[in-house]
């Protein structure tokens, strides 16, 4: 059952980012407002951008729970 | 027609009646206050009411416009919640901590004048320490103290930019600021008090120490009159704007890195305080409109969540998330309003949260700062990726050790309100915009590209989550922050004074001690002055060819041997008197 909403959550997922070539953004200011679907492109590489973030951060400033007494 | 007071009144004399009352009358009465409250503050009449004179200067309680109306229905309305959800709370200090910090914070709010407002100022910080320190254990007293340090600290950098700045200006009401040195110390002082990088450690080493529902207040005041007092004399600066970027990502970054629930909150409301930031420092009417409906909203969803963690901390004793887990099963109501409270502040649409982070974003936007934009994207993103953490590692992953019932009912129905206000302003947010700073907003949240957009943000970096959860799984552990520097420092600062410092007194101590005996000695029979040498090596010759000659009398040292008799002291006494005298008359 865990697996297959995992599965049905990944594939909306994907079929969100054809779905976001239908809609256009109402203001674009920046360059990015016009590619479609970048939104998506914003959610994986920000996901991207934090877990390596948290990984670097962890490897010197994780410490005992401890360290401070 | 009864004059509307100033409300910080109503809450500062109404905590004084608290200890006298009992059981349920107490009750009904801590909930009363609140409610007057915000009758009082529907009958405040805008511009400035009051005003006292005093040392030559107008000291200024009660300044109405839109803005300190906007902070004070929500500081009143998150009061009443708080308290309702505190109602079982034996002990009346809480309770009168809670009313004096509510107090000051609707003084800071309605002050017209820096005196006045400084005075609220610290009676919040003093007042909020309290709600730390009833934890009652060795971790509160401590970051209880750290707090206390640094809010002390802000308080001094504060109070000396608004001396200069009243000497130089002769005037004290609250006003935009323009750069000077008093401009820059009260930047800190509001600063610190706002949680800017890097002088917000105070707030997760001390919000998670807090007592349960205490962490609730401590979650709503202090950095959000920080805002308002941002928005009042910051507002359109540059620099403050970014700063609320880079706390944003900041707070986010190090939120998705915490074992400790309340701790992760505490890192979230950096990141949330750095939106609101971001939307005064822009200075632009959409901008301000922005960070304060986002102060609003942020009150009714970052209370809600710690009013969940709360009720799990309260039922269950556990505050790890590591520990937890499953606890959807016992508890529905927490499980369900925490889930609304995760959407609202990820911004979800049709939770209140969509409404006022796409305000602040789409003012980045209008005011051509495309790395902020991009900035609070990312931390959206963060944001929605640690209350996927928080959910499910709290209410829905696998723990059968966990056994727990649903929290007391005063709890379950102040969660369900706040729910409730979060959802409402969500799916209704004209409610919120007719009382925004700027009456006339030009924003509509609910468009295809805002509502489809963030879908799809959240739908990735969901998947994200899906395929990287190893990285993000609670462990035992302490993260270190700036605090660092600030603790390593401070043990510095101790062993600086406790080893070379301390040693050095002792020296000198010492050293001091021997002078004033040699002279108090020779002073006592001055005349021996030069006898003593003589005696010394006498002494010395005799005793060295005694040890040569292997004789020895048990004779020791006998002073009186060597001391004259008392007219010969009495004698010098008046010579030197004659001396003094002589020199005296003479000149």
């Amino acid at each position: 059952m865990k697996k297959i909403l995992k599965r049905l959550f990944i594939l909306l997922a994907v079929v969100c980012i054809p779905v976001g070539f239908f809609i256009r953004h109402e203001h674009a200011v920046f360059f990015w407002h016009k590619i479609p679907s970048i939104d998506a492109v914003f959610g994986v590489i920000g996901a991207f951008i934090l877990i390596v973030a948290t990984a670097i951060l962890t490897s010197f400033a994780q410490k005992k729970e401890d360290f401070y007494d | 027609m009864i004059k509307a007071v100033p409300p910080a009144l109503i809450f500062i004399l109404g905590a004084m009646l608290i200890p006298i009352l009992k059981g349920k009358l107490k009750q009904v009465y801590i909930l009363v206050v609140p409610a007057v409250a915000f009758l009082d503050i529907l009958y405040l009449i805008p511009g400035t009411s009051w005003v006292y004179h005093f040392l030559g200067y107008d000291l200024i309680f009660c300044t109405v416009d839109r803005l300190s109306l906007v902070m004070g229905y929500i500081f009143t309305i998150i009061g009443f919640l708080a308290i309702l959800y505190s109602l079982h709370v034996k002990q009346d200090g809480q309770h009168i901590a809670a009313f004096l910090y509510i107090g000051s914070s609707l003084g800071v709010v309605f002050a017209g004048d820096y005196f006045s407002l400084f005075a609220f100022w610290e009676i919040m910080a003093v007042a909020s320490v309290f709600l730390i320190w009833f934890q009652k254990d060795k971790d509160s007293l401590n970051a209880g103290f750290r707090y206390i340090l640094m809010h002390i600290f802000g308080g001094c950098c504060l109070l000396a930019g608004i001396i200069i700045y009243t000497v130089s200006k002769g005037s004290i009401a609250v006003a935009l600021l323009e750069p000077s040195p008093a401009y820059w110390l009260m930047l800190i002082g509001v600063g610190l008090n706002t949680a800017f990088i890097p002088i917000h450690t105070w707030l997760p080493d001390a919000y998670p120490e807090g007592t349960i529902t205490g962490s609730v207040f401590l979650s709503v005041f202090t950095t959000k009159t920080g805002v308002y007092v941002l928005a009042r004399c910051f507002s359109g600066v540059e620099l403050v704007a970014y700063m609320g970027g880079i706390m944003a990502v900041y707070g986010v970054t190090f939120a998705l890195l915490q074992n400790d629930a309340r701790r992760l909150l505490a890192y979230h409301i950096i990141s949330q305080v750095g939106y609101m930031v971001a939307g005064v420092g822009m200075g632009t009417a959409q901008g301000i409109n922005g960070g304060i409906a986002h102060v609003f909203n942020n009150i009714l969803y970052k209370a809600l969540l710690f009013m969940c963690m709360g009720s799990v901390m309260y039922m269950t004793g556990r505050r790890k998330l590591s520990e937890m887990g499953g606890l959807a099963r016992f508890m529905p109501v927490t499980c369900i309003t925490c889930i609304i409270a995760a959407l609202s502040i990820s911004g979800a649409p049709g939770f209140n949260g969509f409404v006022s982070k796409g305000m602040v974003i789409a003012s980045a936007v209008e005011a051509h700062m495309p790395i902020l934009e991009l900035m609070l994207i990312l931390a959206s993103v963060g944001t929605f990726l640690s209350f996927v953490k928080l959910g499910y590692f709290c209410f829905f992953a696998r723990n059968y050790e966990i056994d727990s019932k649903e929290a007391p009912f005063n709890m379950q129905l102040a969660m369900g309100l706040t729910a409730f206000a979060c959802l409402f302003i969500g799916v209704y947010p004209k409610v919120l915009f007719d009382i925004l700073p700027y009456s006339v907003v030009h924003y509509h949240p609910f468009t295809p590209s805002h509502i489809f957009g963030v879908i799809q943000l959240f739908m990735l970096a969901g998947v994200a989550f899906i395929l990287a959860k190893a990285m993000v799984v609670p462990h035992r552990a302490t993260i270190l922050d700036f605090d660092y520097f600030y603790r390593m420092g401070g043990r510095g600062l101790i062993w600086v004074c406790t080893v070379p410092l301390s040693n050095f007194r002792s020296t000198l101590q010492v050293r001091f001690s021997r002078a004033v005996y040699i002279i108090t000695r020779l002073a006592r029979n001055p005349i021996s002055i030069l006898e003593i040498p003589t005696a010394y090596v006498y002494l010395r010759i005799t005793k060295g060819l005694r040890y040569v000659s292997g004789y020895s009398s048990g004779e020791t040292y006998d002073e009186d041997l060597y001391r004259r008799p008392i007219g010969v002291g009495v004698l010098l006494a008046i010579i030197l008197l004659f001396v003094f005298a002589l020199i005296y008359f003479i000149f």
